[in-house]
């Protein structure tokens, strides 16, 4: 677990937090501009120092202003995404990946991670050829390849158009959840909250106000109403990691992402007849 | 007397002092981008001094201090039995002074340009200020570099107050090809002065044009 506590005042302006990110898990921290969420990063990653506080991750200390402990960023097991990339522009994208890796011996990953990233064919392109959407799964993949314990993503989508956001949203789940590795991320859209994350901190002016799961944090409750559909399987596609299962209700098709492993278990086949559950946190609604 | 003579010596020390300015300069500029010295501005100011310094300024306060009476010159003197005034070597750190800030105000220019944000994610990485220096903050600013470079080269090339004033006018010694031009015209040789002239012109505006073209093409690959 990742134990915080961060105070620090930039002109008129003062940070002062105090929570535990879970292993394992996706934070949020949400809120509006300038409420101090991207410093709580820089924080951590010691590309910034507080005033006051301490870090702790498991049992290392990594900042603790009493004892007078502050670890550089390069001794911190952070991967930082930051919201404009920040690829090494004379770099190609296998160059970027590999830069963390200091093993010789696990270079060979480079090649998967590429791939992992939908990018395989792209290892000899510069940043300056790539999309942004590409560029972006690069910086994560690039941050993920150096294992670290706790990784940190700068608002990763906002420099993104809508379908690229939508699409790119779904992949870094799933890089992210195959990784399994820690997450903290920055936004302040509440549709990116409920696609990504397990819980949410919700900060203003500096501090935290709010903080649970995201149907807790924003609808003040445990989400329990559900739309159920009764139907039947029509096509199911996977690859090794994901299944796109099609249901057929009445005349209506529904499309659904589930584990592959999922799938297995499930033991799912077309012709079989099923439930399909709709959160109502996931259902948008258009004025036509 | 050999008309070769002049402009390999200012070749000769035009290369010592830009690999000086080089290996020197590259360490300075990435202190003065960095440090957070509160009286960088002072240093800062003295680099540039022989921006606008008339050159008989620098040459004279370099002749008092590395002269045969002064402390650093009786130094000189003391250890390497000869005099560092008039010499090859008394050149060498005139020209390293006078061409100080044509070398490092393009690199400090180009390692300040570099993007903040790629230094971090280097640190996130895991990579000492070392290792990303050499890996980000040097490859990005090679066109600083080479411009710094080139400049240093070629004003040293063309210097003359300050070679004058610390060095005379010693044939193979301190007698460059800039100061062999004035000899020659005081002589009356305009032919020579002339074929001096004339290459010392198509030299510096070779390397000019390739300083411009390297640039160039440099811009366009990133």
């Amino acid at each position: 677990m990742l134990s915080i506590t961060l105070k620090k005042t930039w002109n008129d302006f003062a940070l002062d937090v105090s929570f535990d990110i879970p292993r394992g898990k996706i934070t949020a921290l949400f809120g509006p501009s300038g409420a101090g969420k991207s410093s709580i990063l820089r924080l951590i990653s010691g590309l910034e120092m507080a005033e006051d506080g301490f870090i702790s991750n498991g049992n290392e200390t990594w900042f603790d202003k009493a004892k007078g402990i502050n670890l550089h960023p390069q001794q911190r097991s952070v991967g930082f995404v930051f919201q404009d990339y920040a690829l090494f522009p004379h770099m190609t994208v296998e160059k970027n990946v590999a830069y963390g890796i200091k093993e010789k011996w696990r270079m060979k990953e480079i090649k998967d991670l590429i791939s992992i990233a939908g990018l395989s064919g792209y290892e000899r392109h510069y940043p300056a050829q790539l999309s942004g959407g590409q560029k972006q799964r690069v910086s994560l993949i690039r941050a993920i390849a150096r294992k670290p314990d706790i990784l940190l993503l700068d608002e990763p989508f906002s420099a993104l158009d809508w379908q690229t956001r939508i699409q790119l949203q779904e992949d870094v789940k799933n890089i992210i959840k195959q990784f399994n590795v820690t997450t903290m991320y920055v936004t302040h859209d509440v549709s990116e909250v409920y696609k990504l994350a397990n819980n949410v901190i919700v900060m203003e002016s500096g501090r935290e106000v709010k903080r649970g799961t995201p149907e807790e944090v924003f609808l003040g409750k445990r989400l329990s109403t559900r739309v159920q559909i009764t139907g039947k399987v029509v096509g199911i596609e996977h690859d090794y990691i994901m299944a796109s299962v099609t249901v057929m209700h009445a005349d209506q098709f529904f499309k659904t992402l589930i584990d592959t492993e999922e799938l297995k278990s499930l033991n799912l086949r077309v012709g079989d007849d099923v439930i399909v559950g709709v959160k109502s946190s996931d259902v948008i609604l258009f004025k036509i | 007397m050999n008309f070769a003579a002049p402009l390999l010596l200012s070749l000769k020390l035009s290369s010592v002092t830009t690999v000086l300015l080089l290996v020197l300069g590259v360490p300075f500029a990435y202190w003065l981008v960095f440090t957070r010295f509160r009286w960088k501005f002072l240093v800062e100011s003295v680099v540039a001094l022989p921006l606008v310094l008339p050159p008989t300024v620098l040459g004279f306060y370099l002749l008092i201090v590395i002269g045969a009476n002064s402390f650093i010159g009786q130094w000189y003197e003391s250890i390497f039995n000869k005099p560092l005034a008039f010499s090859f070597q008394g050149l060498v750190l005139g020209s390293f002074l006078y061409s100080l800030p044509f070398a490092v105000q393009p690199i400090q220019t180009a390692f300040a340009s570099v993007d903040k944000k790629l230094l971090e994610a280097s640190w996130s990485l895991g990579r000492s200020n070392v290792y990303t220096f050499f890996r980000v903050i040097l490859p990005l600013s090679r066109h600083g570099i080479i411009t710094g470079c080139v400049l240093s080269f070629a004003h040293t090339l063309g210097e003359f107050g300050v070679i004058l004033m610390i060095g005379g006018n010693i044939p193979g010694i301190t007698r460059v090809a800039s100061v062999a031009i004035y000899d020659e015209v005081q002589a009356l040789n305009y032919g020579s002065a002339n074929m001096y002239a004339a290459i010392l012109l198509v030299f510096s505006f070779v390397i000019l044009a390739a300083v411009y073209f390297v640039n160039r093409r440099f811009t366009r690959t990133l």
